[in-house]
């Protein structure tokens, strides 16, 4: 990419116009915090555990968000910082928005960040970003509270069913995130298999220890991902 | 029994309502939002993309991610439930970031899956996840080139590489304990779909719906419990 794109991709006008999408995602995230402390006393949580959930949730997020950190370095030098910033903050996961920002340049018939890849094919590569961020953001704002009526109706008013279903969609998503690194085969097998070990043993230990439950995951990442790395 | 029902009225009104609300007016604002650096292009340089090439682009990527949009969602909605589906689909990340720290702060608290209240340590685990991550994005967006310095080639290569398929096996560890007995159909189904080079948003919701319909068929026979 020229040095001139990156440079409009990098300037302060963007930067302002990307922060609004940024921020409202900490917005959402804290009107939804203030509505759970207004709820919890309905059904019987205490503030302390709702403090304790969060913190397993945030302990549990460093060892991603770290991923997420270095592979978003990556993508600003083709993005520009900005944009990167924003996309990463909202929906997008790195490989959807390198996908819809080449979809965007092949649209124009330039390679992306290639030769030929000027402002034009950029402001393409920014539109299909956003419009394809949408259709998730539209189908979820639209419908998501008519998914609620589904869940009842697959749950049949019966909670012993209900918290099993909840574990094998739970289990049936991993299954299927686990599948496509298993056929991977080596480092990424490596990393399901140690990370899957070292959590069950984990666990076990925390039944003890229990103190030790809300690192669990974030350890059990930790092995996973040192022993492929030093096998592979 | 008559208690129970006013309890859920009740709940409704003061959670179910206003989770909607908030849900619908961010996720509409943030599509809206999202367009701005767009408009930023066209006023400041003049450049906008023609519509003939700006719908060729939204084909293009729609036949990519299109069924996702519906899949997702649908697919994530048992597991997150209201709270957690608006804010896993406005801040992304879903499998790598929201779905485990959800469940993470269900299992410190334990709470019992389906019920209100693993609804809403489950989303108090989310809100935990998406300050720490968008603490991470920011410092990359400002400091980014200057702090990857600190980690050396090979320790950015292994949490680049090995973060998700590590997470995803911790994961599918912790919900073994629970149901072993679906483990094996969960990595059967999409194991075989994949290899026959079925679409991805089949194989999703074949593995997650095959293995609550294979948990149907235990709970009615007993197995499980």
């Amino acid at each position: 990419m020229s040095e001139d794109v990156l440079s409009v991709a990098n300037s302060l006008g963007v930067w302002l116009t990307a922060a609004p999408v940024a921020i409202l995602t900490v917005i959402q995230a804290y009107l939804y915090y203030k509505q759970i402390y207004k709820t919890a006393d309905i059904v019987d949580l205490t503030h302390d555990q709702l403090k304790r959930a969060f913190r397993a949730g945030a302990i549990t997020a460093i060892g991603p968000s770290i991923a997420i950190f270095i592979i978003m370095v990556g993508l600003m030098s083709v993005i520009g910082a900005p944009m990167a910033w924003m996309r990463l903050a909202v929906i997008g996961a790195a490989p959807t928005e390198l996908t819809a920002a080449t979809v965007g340049a092949d649209a124009v018939g330039v390679t992306f960040g290639g030769e030929g890849y000027d402002l034009y094919a950029m402001s393409v590569s920014w539109w299909t970003m956003a419009i394809n961020g949408c259709g998730w953001l539209l189908f979820v704002g639209l419908f998501a509270h008519k998914l609620e009526a589904f869940r009842e109706k697959m749950g049949a008013g019966d909670p012993a069913w209900l918290a099993i279903l909840t574990s094998a969609a739970m289990i049936g998503v991993f299954g299927y995130l686990n599948g496509r690194n298993i056929i991977a085969f080596n480092g990424p097998l490596t990393a399901a298999i140690v990370g899957g070990v070292s959590m069950v043993i984990l666990l076990k230990v925390a039944k003890k220890a229990s103190w030790l439950k809300e690192y669990t995951l974030g350890i059990a990442m930790l092995i996973g991902m040192t022993v492929a790395a030093i096998l592979f | 029994m008559s208690e129970k029902k006013i309890d859920d009225a009740f709940l409704h009104e003061h959670w179910t309502r206003p989770v909607v609300r908030i849900g619908m007016i961010t996720m509409l604002s943030a599509c809206i939002l999202s367009f701005l650096p767009l408009v930023y292009l066209y006023i400041v340089y003049g450049v906008y993309p023609k519509l003939s090439t700006a719908i060729t682009a939204w084909g293009l990527i729609a036949a990519v991610f299109g069924a996702m949009y519906f899949v997702e969602p649908i697919s994530y909605y048992p597991i997150l439930g209201l709270a957690g589906t608006y804010m896993s689909i406005l801040s992304g990340n879903v499998s790598n970031l929201r779905l485990p720290c959800s469940a993470m702060a269900q299992e410190v608290l334990g709470v019992k899956e389906g019920t209100r209240q693993a609804e809403l340590i489950g989303t108090m685990g989310i809100i935990g996840s998406i300050i720490v991550n968008f603490v991470a994005v920011t410092l990359a967006a400002f400091v980014g080139y200057s702090l990857i310095k600190l980690f050396p080639p090979a320790v950015a290569d292994a949490f680049r590489s090995y973060t998700a398929p590590a997470i995803f096996g911790a994961v599918f560890g912790q919900f073994s304990l629970r149901q072993p007995e679906l483990a094996p159909f969960a990595l059967a189904i999409p194991i075989a779909l994949l290899i026959f080079k079925v679409p991805v948003w089949i194989i999703i919701l074949a593995s997650v719906f095959g293995t609550i319909g294979i948990a149907r068929i235990f709970y009615k026979k007993g197995v499980i419990k």
